[in-house]
């Protein structure tokens, strides 16, 4: 089963998407509707986020023909709510900068709390899993906190969905094949088997360190192959059997319209 | 998470916004692994874990061992409370977004490097006492003329006058609001003292600002 958030015939709404496409609503209503229809508005899928874990240099798609050596413990970096948005909605590209990349990654959605979990038992933690794209802004990076806030903390530059397909329907989440295209273009083309610390091995090295609760997010991070993006661009972050997550590029002036 | 805790949905933290530590590490700055001196404010999360209340115990921290951490540190920082919908504010006007002050305690691993988040240093549950209250903002006329102190066990053992931080908090709203929008609720520790005060089990601290308050808390695990 595959579960969501939206915005249909004006109502903001929980919903359950079975094998078949059919939608059912928390009130158990089944709304006629295509799950492609432009009468949708896509939420981002976790009700009630929570602190977002997500993870840097976490590929070693290219660690044989580069000789480059794994980090040894995950870096791990805090994101918020504020940078949460959902499917076929917009991420803007900041002004006056040289370098801006999608980063699609597989994310892990917990569903218990939890503190020393083992990693034989960690995915009893995880409710689901989906689809973010983590962009950064090269321009930005600073090697204090290193990825640092201000690129991996600003307003709609997380989009995530369109929604959360439980964990027992993908019996193996390091077997997935992972791909972005940019306005059609294949521009990525990876494989969650390249990741170097799985979702287990992460939810036992974070409970290690504190309490895990329901709503926590877990983004594990992106291999090879990143391109700089445009306004205008269409950024479309493909999992394998968990969901496809589209996204418009904007300019910073259209994103913020009166705020600008 | 404490249910009652003063902080809504976020706690971003301001680091090495004391003058006399960025004087201190200046040299350092240009070394490997920085390169170069911060351009930036260097900002990290307490994430909700974290938060805490005035009298609380705070954990001792386990260390990958599960055994007890050989060290703790605490810092203070006024804490900016936001009262509405912060957004790409300039500085000018950025106080008129604030709804109050408090103050916030950093329990952590003792500071060794600033290069990656420190997830390990920052993250441990309960370390991040909020309290004992928000103070309106109408009652505090400059919150950078503000001195936070701390004293461990009744000796007192750090002093920061607000007036030495490198970024006012005026400043620092206006330049976190255009990296993120924030929301009521959200506070902001705008500064601690570049002496990081070490804490042992079972340690009674006290934070205080005047004006603000006392946020008393003690130390686990003795």
């Amino acid at each position: 089963m595959r579960h969501a958030r939206i915005v249909f015939d004006g109502r903001e709404l929980d919903i359950d998407i079975d094998a078949n496409d059919r939608i059912t609503t928390a009130d158990g209503e089944v709304l006629d509707v295509a799950l492609d229809s432009d009468q949708i508005t896509w939420l981002p899928p976790v009700k009630a986020p929570g602190t977002i874990f997500a993870l840097g240099i976490n590929y070693a798609d290219h660690a044989t023909e580069l000789a480059f050596e794994p980090p040894k413990e995950p870096l791990v970096f805090i994101k918020h709510a504020n940078t949460l948005t959902g499917h076929k909605q917009v991420s803007y590209r900041p002004d006056g900068i040289e370098y801006q990349h999608y980063e699609c990654e597989l994310v892990a959605v917990i569903g218990k709390t939890g503190k020393n979990i083992k990693r034989e038992e960690a995915l009893d933690y995880v409710a689901g899993y989906t689809v973010c794209n983590d962009f950064a802004i090269r321009d930005y990076l600073e090697n204090y906190y290193r990825p640092n806030l201000r690129v991996k903390s600003r307003d709609s530059l997380l989009p995530m969905g369109p929604w959360i397909v439980d964990t027992a329907d993908i019996p193996n989440a390091n077997a997935l094949k992972l791909t972005t295209t940019v306005n059609g273009k294949l521009t990525q083309d990876g494989t969650t088997k390249d990741m170097i610390f799985d979702v287990p091995f992460v939810i036992e090295y974070l409970s290690k360190i504190m309490t895990l609760n329901p709503g926590d997010m877990i983004c594990t991070g992106t291999p090879h192959g990143i391109v700089d993006c445009q306004p205008g661009d269409t950024i479309v972050c493909t999992i394998e059997d968990v969901c496809s997550l589209e996204t418009r590029m904007v300019s910073e002036q259209e994103f913020y319209g009166d705020k600008y | 998470m404490t249910a009652n805790t003063l902080v809504n949905s976020k706690l971003v933290c301001v680091a090495l916004n004391d003058k006399a530590q960025l004087a201190a590490l200046d040299a350092t700055f240009n070394d490997a692994p920085y390169k170069k001196p911060p351009t930036q404010p260097v900002l990290y999360y307490k994430p909700r874990n974290t938060w805490s209340v005035d009298g609380a115990e705070v954990e001792w921290a386990k260390d990958f061992g599960s055994n007890d951490v050989a060290a703790m540190a605490v810092g203070a920082s006024l804490g900016v409370v936001i009262g509405k919908e912060t957004c790409r504010v300039s500085a000018e006007d950025a106080l008129n977004y604030v709804n109050g002050y408090t103050i916030v305690s950093d329990f952590s691993l003792p500071e060794e490097s600033y290069y990656r988040p420190d997830i390990k240093g920052k993250c441990l549950d309960t370390s991040a006492p909020v309290g004992p209250e928000i103070v309106a903002a109408d009652k505090i006329a400059n919150p950078d003329a503000l001195t936070v102190s701390i004293s461990v066990n009744g000796e007192q053992k750090s002093v920061f006058e607000l007036a030495n931080m490198e970024r006012s908090v005026a400043e620092l709203i206006s330049i976190i609001s255009r990296i993120m929008t924030l929301q009521p609720g959200e506070i902001i520790a705008v500064g601690f003292a570049g002496d990081r005060v070490a804490v042992a089990k079972g340690d009674k601290v006290v934070a205080s600002i005047e004006g603000v308050g006392t946020l008393n808390n003690t130390l686990g695990g003795a």
